[in-house]
């Protein structure tokens, strides 16, 4: 072994050495104190008779709606975050907002709030497309929007961006790249809304898709700098985590199964201390063919989700709800169901007749023509023929008591569904 | 492009990869020139690719979008093996390069799996705050020192010290130590050297038999 001789090049490296991790102790080396969830105020159940009402967000012609994300603003008006292009992953896919009036009952005009090219100019890179948006209220209270952008590649080389909004999403923020992998930050994506924790900071369940397939929680920090992240799941099993909060300290987490389909269930894990710890993944006792979820807490403490119901495909949407902390569910309402026995490879013309009067059915003022089915049938068709699709859903309960629930329909349009309290005790009531 | 919109960090990391590639482009044509003109010509590319824009982006910004920001270990190595280009190939250069593909190695072949999901643990969630993280990186700087590998006593240093200035976007400490380049030129490197490694030892042994088969078949 030979000593390091008393040059003056091995000292000044021995003084760069000694300053270096001087500073970064006292700058960086603050560990983060255990903080508790933040639960969401259950609000007023408000003494109205049963009231459920269904409208499209969106029903623009000639173009693929898809993963959208819903947030209550200050006024009690709903805000709606979407994707939109001529089809998913396509070069000319916009972030979409629009806002949902409940006195007027109705939604206001459409708008693109992010697109691959200002995507580009903000974050100083190259991106080909965008995709994927998840909106949530900071505990500052302010908007926070996090949406996807792809420079290389499909889903899979997804990484995360963040932009904020003073003003319940009239201005934004340039959006700002978080880093959550060390391989090129490839492939992390959201889908779950945020929530906050009790010391001001801001959780996102996100999910990775390049080897394995996990669900993850960042932390962020008010300055929206990524501080902490905690694997919900490991393996190659589970995506689009959705967080309950059911206290401070207790919340339970759903995952879409994406593993073997011989275990078609939705995942299941749960935490008693704030998320530090969560536990194994487990079944949670309802169907889940690959696809999203949303769910909330309703104020006596039961769990509403929003599901895929029908087996092997999204023909299917329902409600249930679980007593338990979703280990048994009750499906209280099927929101859609096409789950026949022909709910695939239909014909044309039996295609587009059902198309019809499901979208006169949900919306009466969309004007259903040629275009709009047309639109319908160039994205739902395929050689085998026409089948449909109702997915990706975004539930919120308002500080109203009321319920709203957007989902894709037909990849072609987005629908919304409002409800109240009454209307789902009723449904209960009906189920044995 | 609107250079008075740039963030610093943005700024960090498009110079990042414009130094890097215009120092390897240096090195890879300009192995006839003079070391003051290496550097100029390096410096003078790597201003092209943040200052000239195509289209909205600088040339940097496109190449950017593929690579991530590069690790401030690869902008050092880089860098560091323009200003030895041309130098004496001493011995202790070439253990003081071991060294640093060793400890990259190591960690790459540790770092990447896991983080990408292989198992239940996170080794990249230790880049944010963590003591023992930082303990154990001044420990391999020290230990570097000690034994006189400057460059990876330099990398690890310069490494934490952009880190805790928040030097790039990155808010992870894994992502200033390394990236997948530094990674694959450790890795790639390391089975070089086992490669020259094994052929000089099976030749070694085939040249001792050669030399001892015929003495032993001597007749007595």
């Amino acid at each position: 072994m030979s000593a390091p001789r008393g040059g003056r090049r091995s000292t000044l490296l021995l003084c760069f050495i000694v300053a270096a991790f001087t500073v970064a102790a006292i700058a960086r080396l603050r560990p983060l104190p255990p903080a508790a969830f933040t639960t969401v105020s259950a609000g007023p159940t408000p003494g109205a008779g049963p009231r459920f009402r269904t409208d499209f967000v969106s029903a623009r012609p000639s173009v693929q709606s898809h993963a959208v994300s819903v947030v209550e603003l200050g006024d009690g008006r709903i805000r709606a975050f979407w994707y939109s292009g001529t089809e998913e992953g396509a070069v000319d896919v916009t972030i979409q907002t629009a806002v949902f009036d409940p006195v007027a009952g109705r939604w206001g005009p459409e708008r693109a709030i992010a697109t691959p090219e200002a995507a580009q100019s903000e974050l100083w890179r190259y991106v080909k497309k965008v995709g994927n948006p998840s909106v949530g209220r900071a505990a500052d209270d302010s908007l926070k929007l996090f949406y996807v952008t792809v420079s290389v590649g499909g889903w899979s080389g997804s990484s995360i961006n963040a932009m904020t909004s003073h003003d319940d999403g009239y201005t934004w923020s340039r959006a700002e790249r978080i880093i959550t992998t060390p391989f090129f930050n490839l492939s992390t994506l959201a889908k779950g809304p945020p929530f906050n924790y009790s010391d001001g900071t801001l959780s996102l369940p996100v999910y990775e898709e390049f080897m394995g397939k996990f669900g993850e929680l960042l932390r962020l920090g008010p300055d929206d700098r990524l501080i902490d992240k905690t694997r919900l799941s490991f393996g190659r099993s589970g995506l689009q985590p959705i967080v309950l909060v059911q206290g401070p300290e207790r919340a339970t987490a759903f995952l879409r199964h994406s593993g073997p389909h011989d275990a078609d269930q939705l995942l299941r894990v749960e935490t008693d201390d704030a998320g530090r710890h969560w536990s194994p993944p487990a079944s949670a006792s309802l169907p889940n063919a690959d696809t999203a979820m949303a769910g909330l807490v309703l104020p006596d403490g039961r769990l509403l989700i929003a599901f895929n119901s029908s087996a092997g495909n999204r023909t299917a949407l329902s409600l249930a709800v679980s007593a338990d902390g979703g280990y048994h569910w009750k499906v209280v309402y099927a929101l859609e169901d096409q789950s026949g026995p022909q709910s695939e490879g239909l014909d044309r013309a039996h295609f587009r007749a059902v198309v019809a009067r499901l979208a006169r059915a949900s919306d009466a003022t969309v004007q259903v023509t040629d275009t709009t089915l047309a639109s319908v049938e160039r994205l739902m068709g395929s050689p085998q023929g026409y089948s449909f699709e109702f997915s990706y859903p975004s539930l919120i309960r308002t500080r109203g008591g009321e319920f709203h629930l957007v989902y894709t329909w037909n990849r072609a349009f987005l629908k919304h569904v409002e409800f109240n309290q009454a209307w789902l005790d009723a449904r209960l009531a009906e189920v044995p | 492009m609107n250079l008075f919109q740039l963030r610093l960090t943005d700024a960090t990391g498009l110079g990042g990869i414009a130094v890097a590639v215009s120092a390897l482009l240096v090195i890879g044509f300009g192995r006839a020139w003079s070391r003051s003109v290496r550097w100029w010509v390096g410096g003078g590319l790597a201003g092209l690719l943040v200052l000239v824009p195509i289209g909205s982006l600088p040339a940097a910004g496109y190449l950017r979008g593929f690579t991530g920001d590069l690790s401030v270990t690869t902008v050092v190595v880089v860098l560091s093996a323009l200003a030895a280009r041309g130098g004496a190939r001493s011995e202790r250069r070439r253990s003081d390069r071991l060294a640093l593909k060793v400890c990259l190695g190591a960690v790459a072949l540790l770092l990447y799996p896991l983080a990408l999901g292989a198992g239940p643990f996170d080794p990249y969630r230790l880049g944010y705050d963590s003591p023992w993280l930082l303990g154990a990186w001044w420990v391999v700087a020290l230990a570097a020192w000690f034994f006189r590998r400057p460059l990876l006593a330099g990398c690890v240093a310069a490494a934490v010290l952009a880190w805790a200035v928040r030097g790039y976007e990155s808010t992870n400490l894994w992502d200033y130590l390394i990236d997948p380049f530094v990674a694959l030129y450790a890795l790639g490197g390391l089975l070089g050297w086992s490669v020259v490694r094994v052929v000089a030892a099976v030749r070694g042994r085939e040249g001792r038999e050669t030399r001892s088969g015929p003495i032993a078949a001597q007749p007595s």
